[in-house]
């Protein structure tokens, strides 16, 4: 397939992130947070394994041939004991004064057992995460049975990072169910940290520009809820809660709400519910423009962050051409930090999700949502089909978190995108990236 | 006492499997994995019993890096019968991590900085420079790869479960509930998963569980303080120096590399370069296959002499701060209490199982070798102030915990309902002996085991 002219292209793209951003439904979030409050923990959300999956047939005559996949994390107990301690401390010395309500001891216990759930476990996978890690990997195989057979190859890598390496291994001793006998093997090295994890201090140092913290800073005083509400509910006496920091404590209350939701300890929405919908869709909404200017396509730092991960578009588009060469299925599996599946969603463009602002307030709209890109469990898998290894036209179909995504190219067989268009697409972009940087 | 872990061979069979030939094959087209997966250790030469270690390490020079050696990667299948009516029906197990790279840069650093400082003034021979040159790609290839499990170690851990498996199925059949744990270093978490994913390529039916958290490491990898600050008394050390004094040293080795060692000596110290150029070299046969080709370019500077002396200084240190050395107060191997504690108090638990399966940890040497020298298996519990005793009397650590190494304690017993468990002892899957007594060795009953070392854990811990 030829690729278009430029204008084309460029329409192509507006037509399609139009589309994409009207399908996603901006108002859809609204309905998404009521229907899950757990989405507004944001990338804290975990992908929920469904057991249905839409997989549209490929092309005649194709079949799959390689999976490329970058993964991250499923649900870990975090570090940072102070997501525990500070509200902790604040609510047990109310308690130590009789000042807590019944509802406020009630949190308090609450905060106490996760503290203790959470000791010493730091960046090990919790029970759901061990679980989630073994049903994305199950619904794999289960999909794409032709990529798990006698002759296949799967090799699964991960940064050195306990939660990384240990959703690696649950995948793989997954995986190593699905049929015998099949080389599967996993390994983490630091040597992998250039195209999985790559550093960029340029890049990374534009991040915290000047601009964007203020605008975010303004962001945030438009939106944070008056957390006295809720202060008056955890305490019993209104003079006590003039003397607490208020807001403090409210956003360590829904921080820790949205990183513990998989606790085996306390119900998992039980803290959320203190919180009105309107507070939770607008502490969300903080969150997530947080997420957009550190990882996605914001305009107030530059517009670039997404390309701090072009060593894994590198690994995916040079692999996607070495892998042609080889007879048997090939399956590549790699598990990193959810910022950079984030980044690397927005630098594909998937299904809309590289638009670029500098209005913070018309990310919602434009159906940027954190939860929907790189939530724990989170995937890209890029898999190539071919009707056979000689096929010149072999073709893509991107699954984004388990559903099938759309490129910003054009196609004639959706959500099948020729891999010629694909390579020329991406290649196109950095190298033009390259040039804008260089002469900066 | 067992001096080795059985007759050594040259392993060729394994190469004839077909899932060997498709690695094989696969790795040869796949640039992806930058990996030959030839893996070194089927070409090694594995030792048989009784040798003196000199003719060990004459066959298979990595055992004189000790704690550095390659697994050896097959066993002489030639375990006792288990008494009649009795079956295994669980597996208790400490295991060490697979070959991996040096922990750290600096344990290279050493003879590096002296090879290029003396290249700075020019003091280098032809061969010097040679080694040289062969040193900076050994640096290179393990950048960014401290610590990491390599090729080689994933492949021991898979061959060693694939034994554990195929030994004893009845503890894997069906749905056999199989809870593995590691330490929380990645090395480890990854020879967990190497091990778990081979027993579901094996059985997929499995139960598998997978664990590595901060609250295990008081028993997976405790290292006690108070008795590591004793771990080498000026008494020790006085012992230790006068062992060595005249082991340490190679001008045979200054001679090849430079040219005027008796000015070399000024910025080499030549006991120093001599043990960590040999450790750089013997190391390199755990990466992988090319790795280990250059590593014969750095070995070829060594005699089997030079290989066995440092082996009798590493043992000897291992010794004095591992084992029972009456010069370090003979209590270091009771670091390991809180895990052999666990060790029965998990069996105990899993006894009134009506099938428990396999509990399988992962961990360091620096916890295997105590643990073995605790419960005195194979005669570890040696205790001596004569340090060319050790070797005589077979406290030989490289036989211990090579990259690999593992304890298995195998379980019988009739049926749930038979009280009297048996169990043996498995040594990097050899059968081992205990310092109890038995009617059928090497199977020792439980009760008798459990009451020996809880007895000698509440003793100790009385005193201290």
């Amino acid at each position: 397939m030829r690729a278009p002219s430029a204008y084309a292209s460029c329409l192509l793209i507006a037509i399609a992130t139009l589309c994409t951003t009207q399908g996603a439904g901006a108002q859809t979030i609204a309905d998404e947070l009521r229907a899950d409050v757990r989405r507004s923990a944001g990338m804290y959300y975990a992908l929920p394994v469904t057991e249905t999956t839409k997989d549209t047939p490929p092309p005649a005559g194709k079949k799959p041939f390689y999976i490329n996949h970058y993964g991250c994390s499923s649900p870990y107990y975090l570090d940072q004991p102070g997501r525990y301690t500070a509200p902790n401390r604040t609510l047990a010395r109310a308690d130590s004064l009789g000042m807590l309500s019944r509802l406020g001891r009630n949190v308090l216990r609450k905060v106490a057992l996760l503290r203790k759930e959470a000791h010493n476990r730091t960046n090990e996978l919790t029970e759901a995460g061990k679980l989630q890690a073994r049903k994305v990997a199950k619904q794999m195989t289960e999909r794409l049975p032709e990529m798990f057979t006698d002759n296949s190859y799967v090799d699964g890598r991960s940064i050195v990072q306990n939660h990384c390496l240990l959703t690696l291994g649950e995948a793989t001793v997954q995986v190593s169910r699905a049929h015998q006998p099949m080389h599967v093997d996993c390994n983490g090295s630091h040597s992998y940290q250039q195209w999985m994890n790559p550093p960029d201090d340029k890049l990374e140092a534009l991040r915290q520009d000047t601009v964007a913290i203020f605008k975010f800073t303004a962001f945030v005083d438009s939106l944070e809820p008056d957390f006295t509400r809720l202060a008056k509910t955890l305490f019993n006496d209104d003079n006590y809660v003039k003397h607490i920091n208020a807001a403090a404590l409210g956003r360590q209350l829904f921080d820790l709400a949205c990183t513990t939701q998989y606790s085996e300890s306390v119900d998992d929405t039980s803290l959320l519910e203190l919180f009105t919908p309107d507070e939770i869709h607008r502490l969300w909404k903080i969150r997530n423009a947080l997420a957009y200017i550190r990882y996605g396509g914001c305009t107030l730092n530059g517009g670039y962050q997404p390309y701090v991960q072009r060593s894994p578009l590198w690994i995916l588009l040079h692999m996607g051409d070495s892998i042609m060469t080889l007879d048997n299925p090939v399956v590549h599996l790699r598990y990193t930090h959810q910022n950079v599946l984030m980044s690397l969603v927005c630098l594909l463009e998937l299904d809309g999700f590289g638009v670029k602002t500098a209005c913070l307030d018309s990310i919602e709209t434009l159906g940027w949502a954190d939860y929907r890109i790189a939530p724990f469990g989170g995937s890209i898998m890029m898999i190539h089909y071919r009707s056979d290894k000689n096929d010149p036209d072999p073709m893509v179909r991107v699954l984004l978190n388990g559903r099938e995504a759309q490129l910003p190219i054009p196609t004639d067989y959706p959500p099948y995108y020729h891999w010629q268009d694909v390579k020329r697409y991406y290649l196109r972009k950095l190298y033009i990236y390259e040039r804008e940087r260089n002469y900066e | 006492m067992n001096k080795s872990m059985g007759n050594r061979k040259i392993i060729m069979k394994e190469m004839g499997s077909a899932i060997f030939l498709r690695r094989l094959e696969l790795a040869m087209v796949f640039s992806f994995s930058h990996a030959i997966v030839f893996f070194i250790s089927q070409f090694l030469i594995l030792p048989t019993a009784a040798q003196p270690v000199f003719d060990i390490i004459k066959q298979s020079p990595t055992y004189a890096s000790c704690n550095y050696d390659v697994y050896p990667d097959s066993v002489p299948d030639n375990l006792t019968p288990a008494p009649a009516d009795k079956h295994p029906f669980y597996i208790s197990h400490y295991g060490r991590h697979g070959s991996r790279y040096i922990n750290k840069r600096s344990g290279y650093d050493i003879p590096y900085k002296m090879m290029v400082q003396a290249k700075g003034v020019d003091e280098l021979t032809p061969t010097g420079k040679r080694v040289l040159n062969e040193m900076n790609h050994i640096l290179e290839d393990s950048e960014q790869r401290w610590g990491d499990l390599t090729e080689i170690g994933r492949e021991q851990i898979r061959q060693i479960t694939r034994r554990m498996f195929k030994r004893f199925p009845e503890v894997f059949a069906d749905s056999a509930r199989v809870a593995a744990r590691s330490t929380v270093v990645p090395r480890c978490i990854m020879s967990m998963e190497s091990a778990m994913m081979e027993l579901a390529q094996l059985n997929p039916r499995l139960n598998i569980t997978m664990d590595a958290s901060k609250r295990t490491q008081i028993y997976m990898n405790h290292q006690d303080s108070k008795l590591y600050r004793t771990k080498l008394t000026p008494e020790a050390q006085k012992a230790y120096d006068a062992y060595t004094a005249t082991r340490l040293g190679n001008s045979r080795l200054m001679e090849q590399l430079f040219k005027n060692p008796d000015i070399i000596k000024e910025i080499v110290d030549e006991s120093f370069f001599n043990y960590y150029m040999m450790k750089m070299g013997l190391f390199q046969m755990n990466t992988h296959f090319h790795m280990a080709e250059r590593a014969k370019q750095l070995l070829v500077l060594f005699t089997t002499e030079d290989l066995y002396r440092m082996w009798q200084i590493d043992n000897a240190l291992w010794y004095l701060q591992y084992g029972f050395c009456p010069l370090n107060g003979a209590d270091y191997p009771y670091s390991q209490r809180f895990l052999l504690r666990q060790i029965i108090a998990d069996a105990d638990s899993c006894l009134r199982l009506e099938k428990p399966g396999a509990q399988l940890r992962f961990g360091h040497e620096t916890v295997l070798l105590p643990l073995i020298c605790l419960i005195g298996i194979n005669g570890y519990d040696l205790q001596t102030t004569d340090l060319d005793e050790i070797e005589a009397k077979g406290w030989w650590s490289s036989s211990v915990f090579p990259m690999g190494a593992n304890l298995q304690f195998i379980f019988y017993r009739s049926d749930p309902q038979d009280e009297d468990v048996l169990f043996k002892v498995l040594l990097n899957e050899q059968e081992a002996t205990l310092p109890i007594a038995t009617d059928s060795p090497p199977y020792y009953r439980w009760a008798d085991f459990r009451n020996y070392c809880l007895a000698k854990l509440d003793e100790y811990e009385k005193t201290r």
